[in-house]
């Protein structure tokens, strides 16, 4: 196992010292911005608070009403995990896809590159109505393409079984912003490696996957997490367009910390809430990271000695 | 490598050296007047835009008190209808870095106004002025004088004279009934052209339901018991009537009324491109129309048989955060404010309503018809005790939402409403009975 | 010999055709794939283009018979956008100057220097993204103003001092896939554990820093929340919190706000396109000496 700090040679010392400098801005950051912070939000969820009147302690309460006795809390639940369940393979396909697309060198990329991006410049407000009038079920664009072929396209939004699948395929438009990051991990494989693929006589299927996946794992280790902790965080689509409905098919996990929090205060509630989302986040995370083991290819870690 | 980072770090330096002069030559003007402000005091007022007072008016408003009020300046800062909510929150919740003077649009604000009592006491301030309606419901909590009222506003159906005319059919007079209401909507619509008579009711339990009868409430008045309320048959009649209004053709679809009614503010877009017949506006709205010069008319909600009338008013309530550091001045700036000068000042310059019945006969265009018409609205019984002013009249109206997203979009019969309507009361009661206990009344 | 030229010459024509035909295939394809994304771009243009009670008659239409172009300069005098912009601006910068600090030498540590606890504090990095702003909102905002730089732009400027974890995140995945052999022979040339980061490492991160110097601009010029809570003078005010004014309590003014969405769009697209350059073109080279 581990040796005792005391045998340690003294460069290893040295080492561990400029790590913690090296990471001292974010440690403080951490502390002040982020660690009591959470620690005041652990504490208001086992109370009854308003926000305007003095907290009051009621132990577990909030956290047993949550699970036996709130029909919404799982329905919050159901909702968010469909979403996260359905966009995730989406943006993450899609997102390496556009990237290999976006890499190819073909004139005028610059142009289509940053066209590509232009979505994610759009704030989260402004693309939600943009959706809500592509999807428009008479007159949207979506439901006319589809009459032109002899489909009735559904009420999309406005149908209790289409909503989430709607809200989930608005991820689509968010994939530019992913291509991007693909691209920067696309840039640092080796060009040689390719040349020597070629000269072996693999075509771009096999490259693809014993080349170009591999080596790009780190970053599709990074956008998974990420990709998954903003999945599970869901909001601003409900909240614009279909406010949790129809029928609270699309009713997210932060919509109703939202409304517990800031249209009916019952903060207390809502605190505990977001404590569960963030365990539940957490656990998602560190399996992730657990298995990145077996998936994820370093070149430079120190496993690679 | 080593010429590439210095091209960067030039372009960093430009980009900030021209950013900071913007920033700068924006700071300058606060830096002026601070030094100005050394023997003054600075009121912090944080307000909105709206049709009947705008950026300019206010501004125009603050210097006017200024004038007369040297040794006190308001520093306003504009926020934006969303933001403000939860600006306030946020502030008024850390129970630091708080307003002077603001909007207590949210009840549950209400424990952090300042009392006025002893000021109003003092100064004899003359309360009787407002209209009696709004100072009993909208400015007293828990046996205080939380705040003023600014202004009236009503909820009121507005009706396009042309697409009347278009269709033959006759105005809405202001004994109409809901009945009434539904046949003249479906005579108006022309789905051919994309017209409708009128649009999808954003929720129950306003006006009209209040028209059903007095048990058509969510709750009874002492806020006690939801059953024999949510479930009468005034209520029940009020969600048959919305049922067959859904049915009937003569309204957008649902997907029509979230893509083309913007933001939670009334379907005014659709009004004014002349594709509803009528809609349930409200005052501000009244003044876009008359700004655009549409052809209209004002009638009150529709009613019931001869049961007592009712209207969705409201009027603003301006209130002193407790955290003040300056009582004094921020009570001379709102009695100014609120009171006949302000009010008055916004009417002449503005197109405020105002609260104060001495100032509002004055009123300019008291001769037009839709002023009139407003004001013969606000004769009618006030539904604003109810929701909005009820802390737990929000938490329960969530729970019985989705019978309402069933009937907008025809998942249940009409049979099955009353059923409904039972089920959902133990959990409406529920809500009811945890919400009171954080009840701050 | 001759048949030989021949073939020769008849295989390269045939491998210039499929190139151009190709090239035409995938420039085709963008080409949808353009239409499709300039579709909302469009309406939105239309939008702006038009007078307000215009926009939701019916037949709708794409080309509105007049054009509004007075619509821009009312959104910019109706708010003052421009100097929100640079306001908006002005923070962006002193963020990037904040995060190009913090974040190499933080992810640095995560990446390659060896200390006890590394791999709790690595997922309290990761943690810390799972936290919805709204929940952190009051107990931030009573600090701050305790600290008394409440309305100022400190509160919106001191995280990136201290580093985004999801740049932190990204920069450690970049630089895990950075040889170790660069950090040996540094090394050996008597090279210091900071030196290797600052001569070394960093300048083949450059792909990696101009996401991060990327997003920080995207991320700030759309920020809501955090402007809104810190500041009350209407003067400092950014830009979404500008655009935010276009609408009133009772209705929206949705050609001035798209016009105005659309001129505040421009900048960012423009610094993104330019940005490319250091993303893609000069290959980085991942340092594979002899």
């Amino acid at each position: 196992m581990r040796r005792p700090w005391k045998n340690r040679s003294q460069a290893e010392v040295k080492e561990a010292i400029c790590g913690y400098i090296s990471i001292s801005p974010w440690l403080f950051g951490f502390v002040i911005l982020t660690f009591i912070p959470i620690l005041s939000t652990i504490y208001y969820s086992f109370t009854r608070w308003t926000i305007m009147d003095a907290p009051v302690w009621i132990g577990m309460e909030n956290y047993v009403r949550m699970f036996t006795n709130d029909p919404l809390f799982y329905q919050a639940i159901k909702a968010t995990g469909l979403y996260v369940a359905m966009s995730l393979p989406i943006v993450i396909v899609f997102g390496v896809l556009l990237s290999l697309l976006l890499n190819m060198k073909i004139k005028g990329m610059n142009f289509y590159r940053t066209l590509f991006y232009i979505p994610a410049v759009i704030s989260g407000v402004s693309i939600a109505m943009l959706w809500t009038w592509l999807l428009q079920p008479d007159v949207g664009i979506v439901n006319t393409l589809l009459a032109l072929v002899g489909i009735e396209g559904p009420k999309w939004f406005w149908d209790p079984k289409w909503a989430l699948p709607s809200v989930a395929s608005m991820s689509l438009w968010k994939v530019g912003g992913s291509a991007v990051i693909y691209l920067a991990g696309l840039q640092n494989i080796p060009p040689q490696l390719y040349e020597a693929a070629k000269i072996d006589g693999a075509g771009k299927v096999r490259t693809f996957f014993t080349i170009t996946l591999p080596l790009l794992t780190p970053t599709l280790f990074f956008q998974l997490i990420i990709q998954m902790i903003e999945a599970f965080k869901v909001f601003t689509e409900a909240f614009v367009i279909t406010k949790g409905g129809p029928l609270k098919a699309t009713y997210f996990y932060l919509l109703y910390f939202y409304e517990e929090g800031f249209q009916h205060f019952n903060t207390g509630y809502a605190s505990a809430l977001i404590l569960v989302l963030v365990v539940v986040i957490m656990s998602m995370t560190m399996l992730v990271n657990y298995t990145s083991n077996r998936w994820v290819y370093y070149e430079g870690d120190e496993k690679a000695k | 490598m080593k010429r590439e980072t210095r091209k960067i770090v030039m372009a960093l330096a430009i980009l900030l050296c021209m950013s900071t002069f913007l920033f700068a030559a924006g700071q300058k003007e606060t830096v002026a007047t601070d030094a100005k402000k050394a023997e003054v005091v600075t009121l912090e007022w944080w307000t909105w835009n709206s049709e009947e007072y705008d950026e300019a008016v206010q501004r125009s408003l603050v210097k006017e008190f200024e004038a007369s009020h040297p040794n006190i300046k308001i520093n306003m800062t504009l926020l934006p209808t969303k933001g403000f909510e939860t600006k306030m929150t946020t502030a008024l919740g850390a129970g630091v870095g708080g307003p002077d003077v603001a909007f207590f649009s949210i009840s549950s604000w209400f424990p952090k106004a300042l009392d006025l009592g002893p000021y109003i006491e003092r100064d004899t301030f003359d309360t009787g002025m407002y209209y009696e309606g709004f100072w009993d419901t909208k400015t007293q909590f828990n046996g205080t004088t939380i705040g003023l009222p600014l202004g009236v506003g009503a909820s009121l159906v507005m009706y396009n004279k042309d697409l009347f005319d278009a269709a033959g059919v006759a105005y809405p007079t202001s004994d109409w009934t809901t009945q009434e209401y539904l046949e003249i909507a479906k005579k108006v619509a022309n789905p051919a052209k994309k017209i409708w008579g009128c649009e999808i009711l954003t929720r129950p339990f306003r006006a009209i339901w209040y028209n059903y009868g007095p048990n058509a409430r969510l709750y009874s008045m002492d806020s006690t018991t939801v059953d024999g309320y949510l479930n009468s048959p005034e209520s029940l009649s009020a969600y048959g009537w919305f049922y067959d209004l859904m049915r009937s053709g003569a309204t957008p679809s649902v997907s029509d009324m979230s893509t083309l009614s913007t933001e939670n503010t009334g379907p005014i877009d659709l009004f004014m491109a002349d594709r509803l017949a009528m809609a349930t506006l409200n005052q501000g709205h009244m003044l876009d129309a008359v700004r655009a010069g549409k052809n209209f008319g004002v009638v009150r909600e529709p009613g019931v048989g001869n049961n007592q009338r009712h209207v969705n008013a409201w009027s603003m309530l301006v209130s002193i955060w407790e955290g003040t550091k300056h009582p004094e001045e921020a009570w001379t700036f709102l009695k100014w404010y609120v009171g006949p000068e302000g009010q008055k000042f916004l009417m002449d310059n503005g197109n405020l309503f105002p609260s104060i019945e001495t100032v509002a006969v004055q009123y300019k265009d008291a001769d037009k018809d839709y002023v009139k018409g407003f004001l013969e609205i606000l004769n009618d019984k006030q539904v604003a005790i109810w929701r909005g002013s009820h802390p737990s009249g929000t938490k329960v109206e969530a729970t019985i939402k989705d019978l309402w997203d069933m009937i907008k979009l025809g998942t249940i019969k009409k049979s099955e409403i009353k059923r409904e309507l039972d089920k959902l009361v133990p959990r409406a009661q529920e809500t009811l009975d945890e919400a009171k206990k954080t009840l701050l009344y | 010999m001759k048949t030989q030229t021949q073939t020769i010459s008849a295989v390269i024509r045939k491998h210039k055709i499929r190139q151009v035909r190709k090239s035409i295939l995938t420039h085709m394809f963008m080409i949808t794939l353009t239409l499709i994304f300039l579709v909302p771009i469009f309406w939105m243009l239309s939008t702006a283009l038009k007078t307000r009670w215009e926009i939701f008659v019916w037949p709708t239409t794409w080309i509105p018979k007049v054009l509004h172009w007075e619509n821009f300069s009312d959104a910019f005098t109706r708010v003052p956008m421009l100097r929100f912009m640079g306001n908006t601006l002005f923070i962006i910068v002193v963020k990037i100057i904040g995060e190009l600090l913090a974040v190499p030498l933080i992810a640095y540590g995560f990446a390659r220097l060896r200390f006890p606890g590394k791999k709790v504090l690595f997922l309290l990095v990761i943690s810390t993204m799972m936290i919805p702003l709204q929940t952190k909102l009051i107990p931030l905002f009573t600090m701050y103003v305790k600290l008394g730089l409440n309305d100022t732009y400190w509160p919106l400027i001191l995280p990136a001092f201290t580093g985004t974890p999801f740049f932190i995140f990204l920069l450690i995945q970049y630089m895990k896939t950075l040889p170790r052999d660069l950090d040996d022979a540094a090394k050996i040339d008597g090279v210091g554990t900071f030196g290797i980061l600052y001569r070394i490492l960093l300048p083949l991160c450059i792909p990696a820093l101009t996401i991060i110097v990327t997003y920080t601009f995207l991320w700030t010029w759309n920020e809501f929340l955090q402007p809104l809570i810190y500041l009350s003078t209407y003067e400092k005010f950014t830009i979404q919190l500008g655009l935010e004014m276009f609408k009133g309590i009772w209705s929206v003014e949705w050609n001035l706000l798209m016009a105005a969405t659309l001129a505040t769009m421009l900048p960012v697209l423009l610094m993104y396109f330019f940005a490319q350059k250091k993303l893609i073109g000069g290959i980085a080279s991942v340092g594979l000496k002899g």
